[in-house]
């Protein structure tokens, strides 16, 4: 049965990191999910508009969904973490607070936006294939198992925590990434820092800190043998894959160590080629692990 | 039952370390902390950690269970067992330890001093009691709640990377104070709070927020501090103009302008060409002159506007209500 929804890329994915949002859509038409466009959509505000305008972000975000629930679907699907908990927490404090709601509504109604009754599910994409029945369409579509390829997951914070708003899965022991990567016929490489921080947030404002924080999981997934790293978030991605020659300058090491998009793993266990994935567009590049990938015909 | 954990072990009289493996028995209700003591009382007496009010309340026994800092008299000890997990027990991170489990608060408590932990006065001090309307006391709650036990800081990943970070704890208790209606330093403590190791330090990791055992959510406070901040138009600092980037460009084309987040953040990284040239090689750096716009962008251009007006209402009522309040608390 094919699964529609609301589909948020968010700014990342729709602007520099257009990869993720090109691979996003190759493998739903081969997991058979209907993603369906929101029209108008904006940018969820990130962290920043959040922290310094949070009345204002409440707004952007209750507008979106809002659109998604003018497209009749109950799920809004999203393919960011910071775009996941910014739409989660505003979803869950609306749901929660009937009189914030109307407020919050009555503001929509006077800019001619379309109010929000509170109908809609945020998930990501990493949690409908990382269980139930899309596992299950994941394991079918994965039909060119990467047979020795090691990947070691990065999960990017904000979609572990905070748990009571994301709760997925155990936010110390999170497996969905592993599960996926074994679906994908590659091997899981486990390493600490995988569940913290790549810096991105504050790497423009407070470069040495936010390189301080990225450098600890680049050196030890290299440690631990990997072949290339896997995020479901864009902006881990960004900070994993842009700012790697900083890092590595920074520590004097040498990394070299090549970024997958979560739907781009996915992707190439499906058969999609290096094109269709558009692994030309990184920044580290990706042949060492895509040349394994690909080398097995 | 029976129960099994690794200690992490440091003498600074030998400077020797390790893991040592106990097994003790205890009832099946046992905290972490009662099996602690069950260890020290019949293994050995050796094992050292901090203890006091066994209740959630004092914040002395802070320390890490397989490496997520909590407090030892809050953790039940047989879910773990069943699991058939041996946990491993280590001291909190970001603070240097003295033995075994204890680390040195010091370094914490400078950072709460540093934040200026105390009602600033004026020269007008009231002449009777503040009348603080409940309302006012609920914002600042949840960060009254801090019991200073420093599992927040223990796993700050900011503070990994630079340790002079105010850090959760302090921060949390500065937006305490900043959010007291009491208080008569607001800017003063706003421009401490804006330095270099202050709230734009926090890469939103959201550590502190899952470890926190009393609900304070350190972070949402730090997050209210930077509102004040940008509130007041304090752009000194290249995280505030970071967001400025965010919240402006949602209302000229309802997307992020990628193309004047790094000019306008730190117009000096603009000028790291060698960066730029990888990032338009890799085809990151979308066109200035044709940024994507969203559609219906009026919808949000209104928003936009209607918000700034609502959130400068409620400042100017929020002011109002405090000098009401002062004026009858000084009759």
């Amino acid at each position: 049965m094919k699964q529609s929804y609301a589909y948020y890329p968010g700014c990342l994915a729709s602007l520099s990191q257009k990869e993720l949002d090109v691979s996003t859509r190759a493998i739903a038409a081969k997991l058979g999910m209907e993603l369906i466009d929101i029209p108008g959509f904006t940018c969820c505000g990130a962290g920043d508009v959040h922290e310094a305008r949070p009345e204002y972000y409440l707004h952007l975000n209750a507008r979106i969904l809002g659109q998604a629930e003018q497209l009749e679907q109950d799920t809004l699907l999203t393919i960011c973490n910071v775009c996941t908990l910014n739409l989660r927490q505003a979803d869950l404090r609306l749901k929660g607070d009937p009189e914030l709601l109307e407020r919050v509504n009555a503001n929509l109604r006077d800019v001619g936006a379309a109010p929000y009754a509170g109908g809609v599910e945020v998930r990501h994409l990493l949690w409908e294939i990382a269980e139930g029945e899309g596992y299950e369409r994941l394991k079918a579509i994965a039909e060119k198992p990467l047979v020795g390829v090691r990947i070691a997951p990065f999960y990017g914070c904000q979609i572990l925590r905070p748990s009571k708003l994301l709760g997925f899965e155990d936010p110390d022991r999170p497996q969905s990434l592993e599960r996926i990567i074994e679906a994908c016929g590659a091997e899981p490489v486990d390493y600490p820092s995988k569940i913290k921080c790549c810096g991105f947030p504050i790497v423009l404002a407070r470069e040495e800190v936010a390189l301080g924080e990225l450098i600890q999981p680049l050196a030890e997934a290299r440690d631990a043998g990997a072949d290339a790293m896997v995020t479901p978030c864009p902006l881990c991605h960004l900070s994993l894959d842009a700012w790697q020659s900083k890092a590595a300058r920074e520590a004097d090491m040498d990394f070299g160590m090549p970024i997958f998009h979560l739907a781009q793993l996915v992707g190439a266990a499906a058969g999609l080629s290096y094109d269709e994935l558009l692994f030309k567009r990184h920044v580290t590049k990706t042949h060492p692990a895509t040349d394994k990938i690909y080398a097995q015909g | 039952m029976q129960f099994t954990l690794k200690i992490e072990r440091w003498n600074p009289e030998t400077e020797q370390g390790g893991l040592d493996e106990f097994t003790v028995e205890a009832p099946e209700t046992a905290t972490l902390l009662d099996v602690l003591d069950v260890v020290k009382d019949e293994v050995d007496g050796s094992v050292t950690y901090r203890k006091s009010c066994r209740m959630a309340v004092c914040g002395s026994c802070g320390m890490r269970i397989d490496g997520a800092a909590a407090l030892a008299c809050k953790t039940p000890m047989a879910p773990l067992a069943q699991e058939g997990r041996v946990p491993v027990i280590s001291p909190m991170g970001n603070l240097p330890v003295i033995k075994d489990l204890v680390v040195d608060m010091d370094p914490f408590w400078a950072k709460f001093r540093a934040v200026k932990p105390w009602l600033e006065e004026d020269d007008q001090p009231p002449v009777k009691e503040w009348r603080v309307q409940q309302e006012e006391l609920d914002r600042i709650m949840k960060e009254a709640l801090c019991i200073q036990c420093g599992a927040c800081v223990s796993e700050c990943n900011s503070m990994q990377s630079d340790p002079e970070f105010l850090g959760p704890a302090a921060l949390a208790k500065a937006a305490k104070f900043v959010g007291d209606v009491r208080d008569r330093d607001r800017k003063g403590r706003l421009e401490l709070y804006n330095g270099p190791h202050g709230v734009w330090d926090c890469t939103r990791c959201y550590f502190c927020n899952e470890r926190c055992p009393k609900g304070v959510d350190p972070r949402d406070a730090i997050a209210k501090i930077g509102a004040e901040i940008y509130s007041e138009g304090m752009l000194s600092d290249k995280a505030a103009r970071h967001a400025q980037v965010f919240d402006v460009s949602t209302r000229a084309t309802g997307y992020l302008l990628e193309t004047a987040l790094v000019p306008y953040t730190d117009p000096m990284k603009a000028l790291d060409i060698k960066f730029a040239m990888q990032m338009a090689r890799a085809g990151k750096v979308p066109n200035p002159l044709r940024p994507h716009r969203a559609k219906k962008l009026g919808e949000v251009r209104k928003l936009h506007k209607l918000l700034k007006t609502q959130e400068a209402d409620a400042r100017a009522q929020k002011r109002a209500g405090v000098s009401v309040d002062r004026e009858e608390a000084g009759s």
